[in-house]
């Protein structure tokens, strides 16, 4: 394979200054939770392995995944799009058109074979011989089992690649298939969320660069760093949930107070993801920081779970110490060993309040 | 290539997946057959569903266009309660909304549509190599400036909305967020910082100069910035007479407030404004792959023709007014609106040169409204009202997108969905021929494109196509 060039390289053709390049070192170490003292090793991983081919591809899908990682994300993480990771294939910014795209996308698996990442966004969908969604006059499932054929590792951006999302709703008229259904035999990296957060995915592919391995993933395949709490558990909002103060209403005196939205229909305290710790569009904010409650994007059949207003109605651990018992142990296990500590002051805490939440209740 | 026919597609650096059929003779398309090939059928799976869920599952039709779609949704079901959103909520939507137009309107000039000029095809042109430098598809250092000016802008939907894409908090009741007298500050901030790079280095002037250009002569002599560059290029290529359309404009009216649409809604035929009948719209299925027969879209259904028999060639349905096509865009709302330059465009050739100048007109034009609405927030006021939905009933949520007219018809029976149809820009924009085989508008500009010896993707088609801003995923949904 011939000579790649790495990602400090490249960058630097780029223009980024050697201070903006350690400060995204810095932020990046930060972002997986990694101390100080790794910063200079994903600085040097990054002067010293050749960038990561990634050939991104689009299914069944709205691009969202796209405009997340590319448009509203820190400068910085915008960066490794436009000049570190070299999207050797992705038709939405790239130059070629046409016959010429096709040429270019053959051209890169070649190039790069069992090298490349394969990044997928949106789905295949399934129905009629997967005439509905059609790239290049082929159905984009041969083109997904073409690209992922001689692939290192498939990532699954999104909801709709980890999940199906809201176009697999019932009755799934396409049957929209997430890709781990369909990619069998190649390892899968999930980063759910409609669209995920930028961080979150620039952050699992320097993690990749940087240690040359996967990240830990969970049961259900998702980045453990990323995905290990509730949105609940570090929720800002999560005082006032603990002390019964709830919105009752839109745009009433509680919603002004910024009180807890979980009786808006806030799905928080089921759904794993690092929306309340990163935030969005560059740290500024959050949906619940909005005044609009959590939908559980990044979830697995979170668009087919009752109305999006629903109260919660499973949440039997809040509040009752025999279930808050058994919902650590269950959280632990879904999400593995590395939270058991954290599920264990989740139940505490829950037990603390069962007060507040029976008069919630009642 | 100058006799045959030829497919171009996959088109890259549009939104989605859009693939076009070309009849080629004596080096001209003589026509052309546009095919949407990605369907999902959101319209089938919202039947059934809380009324409510429309608001967080249309969004997810587009990742660029998601407040659009959240707003029509939240104006549908303020239509069928009978409702209308807080004034303060109003302004905080307008906010919202404009934010991501504008947004959408630097992405199309700089990502999508200018690096066509910094292909090989125009080495030579005196203005070529400054395209290779500030264009270069993902490299060039515009797109670097724009891609940065536009993150930064976008935080102002951060502060009001949560997170984008997929905004939740525009409501049929107004906004679920009350922005604070900081955020109110960070708002305006945020503001004079686009400010600066629009005058800095789009049209590096003052906004107000371009805004106040009133000819074409006088659109023509601009010459500073990014803008300048792409007049120079204008000139040299002819773009005011390439891919002219119908001369037929369509607008919903953007941005509503108590006291009317910031861009007027109407029509715009013969050369004179008219006003909308939205009961003239109708979806006409001939050639597309949907069963069924024409209709207006409060008694439309999507019933996919699984078969894709002949001679339908596009999942995209094809709206028609009054039986017409139709053009709709930032352009067609400039004219509508009345702008003296969209209107003196207008009347004289009003191809790829008019919709990209009616874009830029309108970032000019959309910043300074932004300014104003930003300035009369008043946080202490009431951002929304609880709307219920009603149990049964019907309702048109009518707004204007970047690409266009985008409305969202919804039919509620015994608390769930029972109907929703969704009409968006593309749809109008990139139609397929109708039961009387006249053409889309897309289709019929493309016609007449010259076609050079040994070109399979004809250059003046990617122009013409790219001068629509189409956005794909919407079309079909």
């Amino acid at each position: 394979m011939e000579n790649i060039e790495t990602f400090y390289e490249v960058m630097r053709r780029q223009g980024i200054t050697r201070r903006s390049f350690m400060k995204y070192c810095s932020l990046t170490a930060a972002a997986l939770g990694l101390g100080p003292s790794f910063v200079p090793k994903i600085a040097h991983a990054m002067e010293t392995k050749p960038r990561t081919p990634v050939i991104w591809v689009h299914g069944l899908e709205c691009t969202c995944c796209s405009e997340s990682f590319i448009r509203s994300a820190h400068p910085l993480a915008k960066d490794v799009v436009l000049s570190m990771i070299s999207l050797d294939y992705d038709d939405t910014l790239m130059a070629a058109a046409g016959h010429q795209a096709e040429a270019a996308l053959e051209e890169t698996i070649e190039k790069y074979k069992g090298n490349y990442i394969l990044a997928v966004e949106g789905n295949p969908p399934l129905n009629e011989d997967g005439m509905y969604c059609i790239v290049g006059g082929k159905p984009f499932v041969d083109q997904l089992h073409h690209a992922a054929k001689h692939a290192k590792a498939v990532i699954s951006w999104g909801a709709c690649a980890s999940y199906g999302c809201v176009q697999a709703a019932k009755p799934n008229p396409t049957r929209a298939t997430p890709v781990h259904k369909v990619i069998t035999d190649k390892p899968i990296i999930k980063v759910p969320g409609c669209p995920p957060i930028a961080e979150v995915m620039t952050g699992v592919i320097t993690y990749m660069l940087t240690f040359d391995k996967m990240p830990e993933l969970d049961r259900q395949g998702r980045p453990q760093m990323f995905y290990s709490q509730r949105i609940h558990d570090k929720c800002y909002r999560r005082p006032h949930f603990d002390a019964g103060q709830f919105v009752e209403e839109w745009d009433d005196e509680n919603a002004k107070k910024g009180y807890c939205l979980y009786k808006m229909g806030c799905k928080g305290p089921t759904t794993y993801n690092a929306c309340s710790t990163v935030r969005w569009n560059e740290g500024v904010s959050f949906p619940i920081q909005s005044g609009h409650g959590c939908i559980g994007c990044s979830e697995d059949g979170f668009w087919d779970q009752g109305s999006f207003y629903d109260r919660v109605t499973d949440l039997t651990q809040f509040g009752v110490e025999a279930n808050a018992d058994k919902v650590g142990l269950g959280a632990a296990g879904v999400v593995g060993a590395g939270v058991a500590a954290h599920a264990a002051i989740s139940a505490l805490k829950s037990a603390q309040k069962k007060t507040q939440s029976k008069k919630e209740e009642a | 290539m100058t006799e045959g026919k030829l497919i171009v597609g996959p088109f890259n650096r549009v939104e989605g997946d859009l693939e076009i059929k070309l009849d080629v003779a004596d080096g001209a398309v003589t026509s052309a057959h546009v095919n949407s090939p990605l369907y999902r059928g959101f319209e089938q799976m919202l039947l059934g569903k809380d009324p409510r869920d429309a608001l967080t599952i249309t969004p997810r039709i587009c990742g660029i266009c998601s407040i659009s779609q959240s707003a029509a949704a939240a104006r549908a079901l303020a239509d069928a309660a009978g409702a209308k959103p807080t004034p303060q909520g109003e302004i905080a939507t307008a906010i919202l909304h404009g934010v991501e137009n504008i947004s959408d309107h630097l992405t199309h000039f700089n990502l999508f549509f200018m690096p066509d000029f910094a292909r090989p095809v125009y080495e030579g042109r005196s203005w070529h190599s400054r395209a290779i430098r500030r264009f270069t598809a993902i490299e060039g250092s515009a797109i670097r400036q724009s891609v940065e000016a536009r993150a930064k802008l976008l935080h102002i939907v951060g502060l009001l909305g949560g997170k984008w894409p997929h905004t939740l908090a525009i409501q049929p009741g107004g906004v679920t967020r009350a922005p604070t007298e900081t955020e109110k500050i960070r708002i305006e901030v945020t503001l004079r910082a686009f400010r600066r790079y629009l005058e800095d280095v789009l049209f590096d002037a003052k906004l107000e100069d371009f805004v106040a250009l009133q000819s074409p002569s006088a659109l023509a002599e601009w010459s500073s910035g990014d803008a300048g560059l792409f007049m120079e290029v204008a000139a040299d290529l002819d773009l005011a007479t390439m891919g002219t359309g119908s001369g037929r404009y369509l607008s919903f009216g953007a941005y509503p407030s108590q006291a009317g649409p910031a861009f007027a809604q109407g029509l715009w035929i013969n050369g004179a404004r008219q006003p909308l009948d939205t009961n003239a719209i109708a979806e006409d299925l001939s050639h597309a792959w949907m069963l069924g027969s024409a209709a207006h879209p409060a008694k439309g259904q999507t019933l996919p023709d699984e078969e894709m028999n002949d001679p339908a060639y596009s999942w995209c349905k094809a709206p028609r007014l009054a039986g017409q096509t139709i053009e709709t865009g930032a352009f067609a709302r400039q004219v509508v609106d009345g702008h003296p330059l969209a209107i003196a465009l207008a009347k004289q050739g009003n191809g790829v040169l008019a919709r990209v100048a009616g874009r830029l007109l309108e970032l000019a034009l959309t910043q300074i409204q932004l300014e104003q609405w930003a300035a009369a927030l008043n946080p202490d006021a009431r951002f929304m009202d609880t709307v219920t939905i009603p149990t049964n009933g019907i309702g048109e949520g009518l707004v204007e997108a970047a690409r266009g007219a985008l409305g969202h018809w919804i039919k509620i029976e015994d608390g769930r969905i029972a109907g929703y149809q969704i009409i968006a820009p593309t749809t109008w924009n990139f139609s397929p021929r109708d039961a009387h085989g006249i053409p889309g508008p897309v289709e019929a500009a493309l016609e007449g494109a010259p076609v050079l010896p040994g070109e399979d993707t004809p250059i003046a088609v990617q122009h013409i196509v790219r001068s629509f801003d189409p956005c794909m995923v919407c079309t079909v949904h």
